[in-house]
């Protein structure tokens, strides 16, 4: 077994880190006050190849792959957690077609999400509910070498600023009565596209979340991802192996910053003439805080070596979307606690960091959903 | 008996600061050490600032006058100073560490085969008889001194207005020496065009070579000028802690600390910094950090290389004024 | 072209408050400090880039350096240099800037290439001397300007560089072959592009040692070096803490003494009102 990086994979981080702290942290503050996402970074990072990391070279990408993916995202969210979740959404967007895709949708598309002229994501989600994903209620109505899709998709990171969606919609009844569920390709320019409303949260400012309704948007067949009936699977496999890592390696970057700043103050702040960190009260925070990074750390990147591989890794890269995101809401708000007073205020990144990880856990899957992914195969045996 | 030779430096025919410095500096050893003091002076009807070297305390001046050494080149300045090295074979060779002199210095050296040591502050000369030359390492968080005990000569380059202007002594006067110098325009393969000048670009704060900072203690918007003026006058971008960001002096992103900006510069001078932790956070990694402080409690100060306890508005004009003298001369 | 540039791994100027001096032993502490290319031979790395972009041509990358930098090294070519040797061996350690040109110039004869250019950042951020450059041009037998801060024409016969001088720059043909040095204000280095790790796969990277370059060992490292380092002086933690007594006149100038020895006052004076 080994635990070292490649030379090659330390470059990736240093350059991932190198772009996070010259590009990025100097607009971290313009982001936290405007809320806005920040479309020049997105581009730089795209002609910085962050966005072909996945993509084979045959697509225009580098195929680093999956490992070197969460390297990047890790660095990236350490300086803005932000722009990891949107880094990461880019990838998940590109993952039904790496997976599924036909050659002419991957010739399509992907050289164009690794040169970041367009983005895209994954939209499933409607009212009824993220954690059911066959509770939907969009329709798709074959009508000649065309599928009529009607319906609304809410809480989608990148509503209106991914082009590319694939969204699944029912197309039709098994013979047991069950819902047949497709996964379409689907474009923000097709007539019936409408962008909806525009979601706030509390952190995360710099992404976009919102809702898009299909109001009978004609999608041509061959846009279908998979094969007709395929659309859980094609979504499930992207969401849980792509999407739940890189929501995983946004948590990384949360704690190691965490970690990182609170490191810093404890050794800077003096209170009854002894810096705090030589109180084990503050120690033991900061010894949690390092374990927490180290285990999250372990299971993600395992994770991502399976997927490297080829392994079937979605329980996998659940445990570690559960463990690293209710790491990272433990780690900002040690964090908070060691700066004291000062860690909530507004000035101080730890609230920052505590507001983005609180947004990490709903994302791509709620800690109960992994723990019902990782129970039910333990069970299993 | 063996020579200290000082290149006297000079453009347009202008003598260069430093020179008379290193001249200066060259007379108390040569004093102290029994060394002769010489002067080299290169390029085209230049004689008369044998002079000025001699009242420096020069007791020789080797003139080399040639068409060729009007304008600087490594190549023809290089091709003299060897030669008159190897025909005289001084012990120490200085030179300012100039823009003429950071250029022509490592290439006489590598021709004469021999040490060099750069940004020099200080020259002595140990119990050996060696040339003991003090430069700054770690970009003044340390100093180190350079020896050069077996090849020769013992080479510097001296850092401008850091060593004292020697008093002219006119009338004191010494040996001209005419050098007959051949040089070929062919093997001359830099050629100066023209000069443009430049004033000095603001630095990006995070970028900055040096710093200057306050904070609350500098009081209203007339102490903060002070800041302003300093910086000024040192080239230097400006930051501040947080009450003077409150107060509108500063910009979000000149605020420097745990929740602001890290900066990094050579010289950071805080003044009127209390100097809590979410503002010393910032300047760790500056290289040499001076405060200006009336509280001498002020935790700055444990922060500091150098302190002044005094009230801003007195120290810092007079820091300005001394900075502003040095640039006029 | 045939460019050549030369880079040296230092310790990051960012992580310096790390380096403190052993109060026993007299030794540099720098551990946790990592090591990165030198700021400003990342400027002359991107020179070079650039020139082959407009002219053709290799870019070579050439360090001498302890072994453990050979990643640092790797760093250049994912940036886009066609190769980089790292020269490295225990006989070169101690080395002074004129025992390093001896070894660089040993690295570009095993080469066998007779470059137009050879580029180097003006001075190292560690031992911030300049000399490497000017010093390499006398061995290589070629034309040398130093911090240099501008490319206004490259051509295959000459350049036209803006030399920074003290109240500007002056303009200065120089006919190739040279060195030159290069100062941050010549170009804005461009970051590692993961395409640029891809393609840095298939580049060499090799190690040559002194047997290698068929060096003599007395001409290179300490015993090859003219200058020693005698003693360092550095506070052993934290700050000198240092408060100037007098008057404020007579601090002021005590201050001022300080600064100048510790040469942290700019060079150029700044803007005058």
């Amino acid at each position: 077994m080994e635990f070292g990086f490649t030379p090659e994979q330390e470059l990736i981080r240093k350059a991932a880190r190198e772009f996070a702290e010259t590009v990025i942290a100097p607009r971290v503050a313009e982001m936290e006050r405007t809320r806005q996402p920040p479309l020049d970074i997105f581009h730089a990072m795209a002609e910085q190849g962050f966005l072909g990391i996945t993509i084979p070279p045959e697509y225009g990408g580098s195929g680093l792959g999956h490992l070197a993916r969460l390297l990047v995202i890790e660095e990236i969210a350490r300086i803005s957690p932000a722009m990891g979740f949107m880094l990461q959404v880019f990838a998940l967007g590109a993952a039904p077609l790496l997976d599924f895709g036909t050659p002419e949708q991957k010739a399509r598309h992907l050289p164009a999400l690794a040169r970041g002229e367009y983005f895209a994501t994954v939209s499933v989600t409607e009212a009824t509910g993220g954690s059911d994903p066959f509770g939907i209620t969009t329709t798709a109505e074959r009508e000649g070498d065309h599928y009529i899709l009607t319906g609304r998709k809410v809480f989608i990171t990148g509503s209106s600023l991914c082009y590319l969606h694939t969204v699944t919609a029912v197309t039709g009844q098994d013979e047991r009565g069950r819902k047949v569920i497709t996964a379409f390709l689907v474009t923000q320019d097709m007539p019936g596209f409408k962008v909806g409303r525009e979601e706030h949260k509390v952190g995360l400012w710099g992404t976009q979340l919102g809702e898009f309704a299909l109001d009978h948007v004609a999608v041509p067949a061959e846009n279908i991802v998979g094969k007709e009936g395929d659309g859980i699977k094609v979504v499930m496999k992207a969401i849980s192996e792509t999407g739940r890592p890189g929501i995983a390696a946004t948590a990384l970057g949360i704690i190691a910053r965490a970690l990182q700043e609170a490191v810093k103050f404890a050794n800077e702040r003096v209170v009854g003439g002894r810096p705090i960190g030589e109180y084990q009260a503050i120690q033991f925070k900061i010894a949690d805080m390092s374990v927490l990074l180290d285990a999250a750390r372990l299971l993600c990147y395992r994770g991502a070596w399976m997927k490297d591989q080829g392994m079937r890794c979605d329980v996998e890269m659940s445990k570690a979307k559960l463990f690293a995101t209710e790491a990272a809401m433990t780690a900002a708000r040690h964090c908070g606690e060691i700066f004291g007073g000062y860690g909530w205020l507004e000035e101080y990144v730890s609230q920052q960091l505590y507001r983005d990880a609180a947004i990490l856990i709903p994302s791509a899957g709620t800690s109960e959903a992994m723990r019902i992914v990782t129970g039910r195969a333990a069970l299993k045996g | 008996m063996t020579a200290l030779w000082v290149l006297a430096e000079q453009r347009r025919g202008l003598l260069q600061p430093v020179s008379l410095e290193i001249l200066g500096r060259g007379r108390e050893l040569a004093d102290r050490h029994g060394l002769l003091l010489e002067a080299v002076l290169l390029g085209n009807g230049v004689e008369t600032l044998a002079e000025d070297l001699f009242a420096a305390g020069a007791e020789a001046v080797y003139l080399a006058d040639h068409p060729l050494l009007a304008d600087y080149s490594a190549d023809a300045y290089a091709a003299v100073l060897e030669q008159l090295v190897r025909e005289h074979r001084p012990d120490i060779l200085l030179l300012g560490h100039t823009a003429v002199g950071r250029d022509l210095a490592p290439v006489v050296a590598a021709r004469l085969e021999t040490g060099l040591s750069a940004h020099v502050t200080g020259l002595e000369i140990d119990e050996r008889g060696l040339l003991r030359q003090i430069v700054p390492a770690w970009g003044g968080r340390g100093m180190c001194a350079i020896l050069c005990p077996q090849a020769r000569p013992q080479m510097a380059t001296v850092r401008p207005g850091v060593l004292p202007r020697p008093l002219l002594q006119p009338g004191r006067t010494g040996r001209l020496v005419r050098v007959e110098v051949a040089l070929d325009l062919a093997a001359i393969r830099t050629r100066l065009l023209d000069f443009v000048p430049q004033e000095t670009a603001a630095q990006p704060l995070t970028e900055a070579e040096v710093v200057v900072a306050g904070g609350a203690g500098l009081g209203d918007r007339e102490g903060w000028h002070l800041v302003e003026r300093l910086a000024e006058v040192l080239g230097a971008a400006v930051g501040g802690t947080r009450p003077p960001l409150d107060q509108g002096w500063i910009g979000e992103g000149q605020m420097i600390g745990q929740s602001g900006v890290t900066v990094r510069p050579r010289l950071y001078i805080g003044i009127g910094i209390s100097g809590e932790m979410q503002h010393t956070v910032g300047i760790r990694d500056a290289g040499v950090v001076v405060a200006i402080n009336c509280d001498p409690r002020a935790r700055i100060f444990q922060e500091a290389d150098f302190g002044i306890v005094g009230d801003a508005r007195e120290v810092v004009p007079l820091l300005i004024a001394a900075l502003e003298g040095e640039t006029r001369g | 072209m045939e460019i050549v540039v030369c880079v040296k791994p230092v310790p990051d100027p960012r992580q310096w408050s790390k380096i403190s001096l052993d109060p026993q032993t007299k030794v540099l502490r720098r551990e946790g400090v990592e090591m990165v290319i030198n700021p400003l031979d990342r400027h002359a790395l991107e020179a070079a880039l650039q020139i082959r972009q407009s002219l053709g041509g290799r870019v070579r990358v050439l360090s001498m350096a302890p072994l453990s930098t050979l990643e640092v090294l790797r760093e250049t070519l994912a940036l886009g240099a066609d190769e980089a040797v790292l020269l490295s061996d225990r006989a070169f350690a101690g080395s002074d800037t004129l025992a390093t040109v001896r070894v660089l110039a040993a690295g570009i004869r095993r080469w066998g290439i007779r470059p137009d250019l050879v580029l180097c950042g003006a001075e190292s951020a560690d031992g911030s001397t300049g000399q490497v450059g000017p010093q390499l041009a006398v061995l290589l037998g070629i034309a040398s300007l130093s911090y240099v801060c501008g490319l206004e024409e490259v051509t295959p016969e000459r350049v036209i560089a803006r030399w920074q001088m003290e109240e500007g720059y002056a303009r200065v043909e120089v006919c190739l072959p040279a060195v030159l040095t290069l100062t941050r204000a010549c170009n804005r280095p461009r970051g590692i592009t993961m395409l640029g790790v891809v393609q840095a796969r298939g580049k060499p990277l090799s190690v040559w040692t002194a047997a290698d370059l068929g060096i003599d060992p007395s001409q290179v490292g300490l015993s090859g070096s003219p200058t020693q380092m005698g003693d360092l002086w550095m506070p052993e933690s934290g700050r000198r803490q240092e408060i100037l007594p007098g008057k404020p006149e007579e601090a002021v100038q005590a201050l001022l003494e300080r600064l100048r020895e510790l040469a942290v006052l700019p060079e150029r004076p700044g803007r005058k009102r």
